[in-house]
C-alpha cells in the first residue's frame, strides 16, 4: 500500500509545483477562461435537464416512463464514454508513459505499479465525465423530490460504474497487448479509438433520440408505450445502475440497495480479476511494447522526384515535414476525425428542410450562406489550431537544428506557412463551395464567399504559425496539446475576432445589395461608398492579418534562447 | 555477484543479444564495450529488470531476476543512459521518491541525500525544478538517486556521457572507492579511456555476441598484439 502511494506521489508533487515555481500570467488567464467556460457549460447542462424533466413530469403517466427511459439511455452513454476514455488513458498510462522504465527498475513488484497506474488512469479518464453528468442526475433528484438516500445512492452507483468501466478496459488492454504483434502496438490506440467512435456513432443514430420527444412517429400510443417499456439488457452494469436509481427515486430503499450492492460486487470481482491478470502478463506485455514499431506505410512518399524543383533548404523542410507527419500515426489518424466532422457538417446541410421554412427562401439561403462562412471559418480555425499552431513546437528538441542551419528564421516561418496554407486553402474552399451548392445560393453569394475564404485562409494560417512561433513549447509531451496554452488561447481569440470582423464588415453592404436587388433598384452613391469602403477594409485587414502575426512570431522566436 | 546465463533478446526478427554468458565477481568493475548498436543497452536493461529477456536468466547476488524481481532490484543501483526524470519535481523531491521506493528510512535518507548531493555538486540546486537542470546535472542527479540505498551491485549505461571533466574524475574515483568496499560494478561505455583506467575486466560485445572477455592483458594476448592499447584491440576485434 505504501509503495502504491509513493508511486502516485510524483504526479501529486508535479501538480503542486506547477503554480509554485513558474508564475506565468498564461496560467491565470487560462484558468479563468476555462473556468468560466466550464461553469457556463455545467450550468447549461443543469438547466436543460431540469427543464426537460419538469416538462416530462407534466405529462401524466407517460412522463415517468419517458424520464426513466431517458435515464437508462444516459447511463448507457455514461458507461460507454467511461470505457472509451479509460481504454485510451490506460494504454498510455500502462504502456507508453515515458517514466515506465524508471519505475520498473525499482524494487516494486509490477502489480503494484499496475495498481498505481490504474488508479491514475481511472481518475484521469473519469473526472470530466462525472463532473458533467452530475447535474443531470441531480436534476432527477430535484424534480422527483427524492430524499437523502437518492443522492447517496447516486454517488455509490456512479463510483461503482467508474470502477467497473476502468477495470474492464484495463483487462481488455492488458490482454490485447499480449496478443497483438509487438510491431503493431502503437497503432492500437487509434484502432480502439476508431472502433469506439463508430460504435458510439451508430448507437446514437439507431437510438434516434429525437424520436423520444416526438410520439407522432409511432402509429399508435400502444406501440409507442410498448417500445418504451422494453426492458434494458439485464447483464449490462448500466442497467443495474438504472434500476438502483429508479428504486431510489421512488423511495424503495431496499430495492435500491440491492442493485447498488450488485453493482459493487461486480466492481470488486473485476478489480480482483484485473490484478490477477495483470500480475501474470503486464510486465511481459510491457517488454513487447518497448520494441520500436514497424511503419505502417513504407516509403510510399519518398518525394525524391520533386526535390529538383525546389531550392535546397525549402525542399528539405517541406519533405521533412510531410514525412514526419505521415509517419506519426497520432498525427494523421486525426485526419479521420476531421473527415468525420466535415461529413457530419455537410450531411446536416443536406438534411436542412429548406422548403418547409416559412421565410422567403432566397433570403434564408443567403443568410445561411453567411452563417456558413462563419462556420467554415470556425472549422478552419480548429484545424489550424490543431496542425499549424504546433508547427514550430513540433520541432521539439531538434529546434537547435533550425537555428544552426544557414536559413533565416523569417524564411523558415514562411516555409512553414506555405506547407499549411495550400492544403488548408483547398480544404476550406471545397467545404464552402460544397455547402453553398447544397444551399443553392445565388452566384453572387457563391463568388463572395469563395473570395472571402480565399482572403481568410492565409490570415488564419499566418496567425497560427505566428502565435505558435511566439509562444513555442518544446518540452510538451504532446505538441498537439500546446493549443491549450496561453499562446494557443490568444491565437483562437484573435482569430475569432478577425473572422467576426470580416463577416461583420461584409454583412452590411451585402444586405443592401440584396435589398436593392429584390426591389429592383440601383445602389445609391452612399451605398456604393459603403460597399467599396467595407470591402477595402476587409482587404487591408486580411493583409495585416498575414504580415503582423508572422513578424510578431519571428521577433519573439529570435529572442528565444534555446 | 552478477551472472548472465544464456541471455538472449529478440526485437521482432532482430537478435539484439545472442546467448550471453558472463560472470562478474564481488568488488570487480566490469567494462562492457562495443560499437553503437552492439546490444549494450539492451543487455543492461535486462539486468535492471526493465526488459524481459527472450530467453536466459539474469542472476544478481544469486537471485534470479525473473523469479524474484523485487529482491534482485533492491540490490541494484540502476543508472540508464537516457533516464526519464519528472521535470516538474525538484531534485530533492525526486530523491525522496526514489528513496521511498527502496524503503530507505527518513534518518538515513537525510544523511545520504545530503552526502550524495554534495558529492555530485548539486546541493545548492536541489530545491529547483528538474526542468531547469542542464543535461549533465540531470545525469548526476540520476546517479545520486541510484546510490542512495547503498546498492551491492551498480549497473550503469554510458555513465560519462554529458559529464564535465571534473565530474568524470569524481565518478571514476567514486566507482573505484565503491569497488574497494566490495561493490560490484557493471558499466557499459564506448569511452575506451575510461574502461582502460578503472575496469578490472573488460567484455567486448559485437552484433549481440560477446567476442572477448578478460583482463586487459588477456585481451592483448587474444589478438596477439603485445603493447597494443585498448583502442587498437577494439578496432581489430570489431572491424568488419
Ligand atoms: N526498442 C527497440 N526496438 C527494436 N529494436 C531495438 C530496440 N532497441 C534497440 N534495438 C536494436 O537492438 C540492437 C542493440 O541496441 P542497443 O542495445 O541499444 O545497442 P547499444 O546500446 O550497444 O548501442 C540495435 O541493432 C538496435 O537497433
Ligand atoms: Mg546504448
Amino acid at each position: 500500500m505504501k509503495d502504491i502511494v509513493t508511486l502516485l506521489r510524483p504526479r501529486i508533487f508535479s501538480f503542486k509545483n506547477k503554480g509554485l515555481f513558474k508564475n506565468d500570467r498564461g496560467r491565470r488567464v487560462k484558468l479563468f477562461l476555462f473556468g468560466t467556460i466550464g461553469i457556463c457549460f455545467w450550468g447549461g447542462i443543469f438547466a436543460t435537464s431540469l427543464r426537460v424533466l419538469i416538462y416530462f413530469k407534466e405529462i401524466s403517466e407517460l412522463g415517468d416512463i419517458l424520464a426513466y427511459k431517458l435515464l437508462s439511455m444516459i447511463l448507457l452513454t455514461f458507461f460507454s464514454l467511461l470505457i472509451f476514455s479509460s481504454i485510451l488513458t490506460s494504454i498510455s498510462k500502462l504502456y507508453l508513459s515515458r517514466d515506465l522504465s524508471l519505475v520498473h527498475s525499482m524494487p516494486v513488484s509490477s502489480f503494484k505499479i499496475f495498481i498505481a497506474r490504474s488508479i491514475e488512469s481511472t481518475l484521469d479518464s473519469s473526472w470530466m465525465v462525472i463532473v458533467y453528468t452530475l447535474p443531470i442526475f441531480m436534476s432527477y433528484g430535484i424534480v422527483y423530490q427524492a430524499g437523502f438516500f437518492f443522492y447517496w445512492d447516486m454517488i455509490m452507483v456512479i463510483l461503482s460504474l467508474v470502477i467497473i468501466a476502468s477495470s474492464t478496459s484495463v483487462i481488455l488492454v492488458v490482454l490485447v497487448v499480449n496478443f497483438v504483434p509487438a510491431s503493431r502496438m502503437r497503432n492500437m490506440s487509434i484502432f480502439f479509438g476508431l472502433c469506439f467512435f463508430l460504435i458510439l456513432f451508430f448507437a446514437v443514430r439507431f437510438l434516434q433520440p429525437e424520436r423520444l420527444v416526438d410520439p407522432e412517429v409511432f402509429s399508435t400510443a400502444l406501440v409507442y408505450l410498448k417500445s418504451l417499456k422494453t426492458p434494458a439488457p439485464p447483464y449490462l452494469p448500466s442497467t443495474w445502475a438504472c434500476d438502483s436509481l429508479k428504486a431510489a427515486l421512488s423511495g424503495h430503499i431496499q430495492h435500491g440497495m440491492f442493485h447498488t450492492a450488485l453493482s459493487w460486487t461486480w466492481a470488486g470481482v473485476m478489480v480482483f480479476m484485473a490484478i490477477i491478470i495483470a500480475d501474470a502478463v503486464y510486465f511481459k506485455g510491457l517488454s513487447k511494447a518497448h520494441t520500436a514499431h514497424v511503419r505502417l506505410f513504407r516509403n510510399r512518399f519518398s518525394g525524391i522526384h520533386f526535390r529538383g524543383l525546389l531550392p535546397g533548404p525549402v525542399g528539405a523542410f517541406i519533405f521533412k515535414e510531410i514525412r514526419t507527419f505521415f509517419r506519426d500515426q497520432t498525427q494523421w489518424s486525426q485526419l479521420f476525425l476531421i473527415a468525420a466532422l466535415v461529413v457530419l457538417y455537410l450531411y446536416n446541410f443536406n438534411a436542412l428542410p429548406l422548403e418547409k421554412a416559412p421565410i422567403k427562401t432566397v433570403y434564408l439561403q443567403n443568410l445561411l450562406s453567411f452563417l456558413n462562412m462563419g462556420l467554415a471559418g470556425f472549422v478552419l480555425t480548429a484545424i489550424t489550431a490543431r496542425f499549424a499552431y504546433p508547427a514550430v513546437s513540433i520541432e521539439r528538441e531538434a529546434f537547435w537544428l533550425v537555428k544552426s542551419v544557414p536559413i533565416t528564421l523569417r524564411r523558415y516561418l514562411w516555409i512553414k506557412f506555405f506547407i499549411y496554407f495550400l492544403p488548408l486553402l483547398i480544404l476550406t474552399e471545397i467545404l464552402i463551395i460544397a455547402t453553398n451548392i447544397l444551399l443553392k445560393v445565388t452566384p453572387f453569394m457563391m463568388a463572395l464567399s469563395t473570395a472571402t475564404i480565399f482572403f481568410l485562409v492565409p490570415g488564419v494560417v499566418a496567425m497560427g504559425i505566428g502565435f505558435g512561433a511566439a509562444y513555442p513549447d518544446f518540452k510538451a509531451d504532446n505538441p498537439a496539446q500546446t493549443v491549450t496554452s496561453f499562446g494557443g488561447i490568444l491565437f483562437m481569440m484573435v482569430c475569432a475576432g478577425y473572422i467576426g470582423a470580416v463577416i461583420f464588415l461584409e454583412a452590411g453592404p451585402v444586405y443592401n445589395i440584396f435589398m436593392a436587388d429584390i426591389k429592383e433598384r440601383g445602389l445609391t452613391v452612399f451605398e456604393w461608398t459603403w460597399v467599396t469602403g467595407s470591402f477595402f477594409l476587409v482587404f487591408v485587414l486580411s493583409i495585416a492579418a498575414i504580415i503582423i502575426p508572422m513578424k510578431f512570431g519571428e521577433k519573439r522566436l529570435s529572442e528565444l534562447k534555446v | 555477484m552478477i551472472e548472465l546465463k544464456n541471455l538472449s533478446k529478440k526485437y521482432g526478427n532482430l537478435l539484439a543479444v545472442d546467448t550471453l554468458n558472463l560472470r562478474v565477481s564481488k568488488g570487480e568493475i566490469f567494462g562492457f564495450i562495443g560499437p553503437n548498436g552492439a546490444g549494450k543497452t539492451t543487455t543492461i536493461n535486462m539486468m535492471g529488470g526493465v526488459l524481459a529477456p527472450t530467453s536466459g536468466a539474469v542472476m544478481i547476488c544469486g537471485i534470479n531476476m525473473a523469479d524474484q524481481p523485487e529482491h534482485a532490484k533492491r540490490k541494484i543501483g540502476f543508472i540508464p543512459d537516457r533516464a526519464y526524470l519528472y521535470e516538474k519535481l525538484t531534485g530533492m523531491e525526486f530523491l525522496k521518491f526514489i528513496a521511498d521506493l527502496y524503503d530507505v528510512d527518513e534518518d538515513r535518507f537525510l544523511k545520504k541525500s545530503q552526502e550524495k548531493l554534495d558529492m555530485f555538486f548539486l546541493s545548492d540546486r536541489s530545491n529547483e525544478l528538474i526542468e531547469s537542470y542542464s543535461h549533465g546535472m540531470k545525469q548526476r542527479l540520476v546517479m545520486a538517486a541510484a546510490l542512495l540505498h547503498d546498492p551491492q551491485v551498480i549497473v550503469v549505461d554510458e555513465p560519462m556521457v554529458g559529464l564535465d571533466p571534473l565530474a568524470i574524475k569524481m565518478v571514476k574515483d567514486h566507482f573505484k572507492h565503491l569497488a574497494d568496499e566490495g561493490v560490484t560494478i557493471f558499466m557499459s561505455t564506448h569511452t575506451l579511456k575510461v574502461a582502460e583506467d578503472i575496469c578490472d575486466k573488460i567484455g567486448i560485445i559485437h552484433k549481440g555476441t560477446l567476442i572477448a572477455t578478460g583482463t586487459y592483458e588477456d585481451l592483448r594476448r587474444n589478438v596477439h598484439a603485445e603493447g597494443a592499447d585498448l583502442e587498437q584491440i577494439f578496432i581489430r576485434l570489431t572491424e568488419p
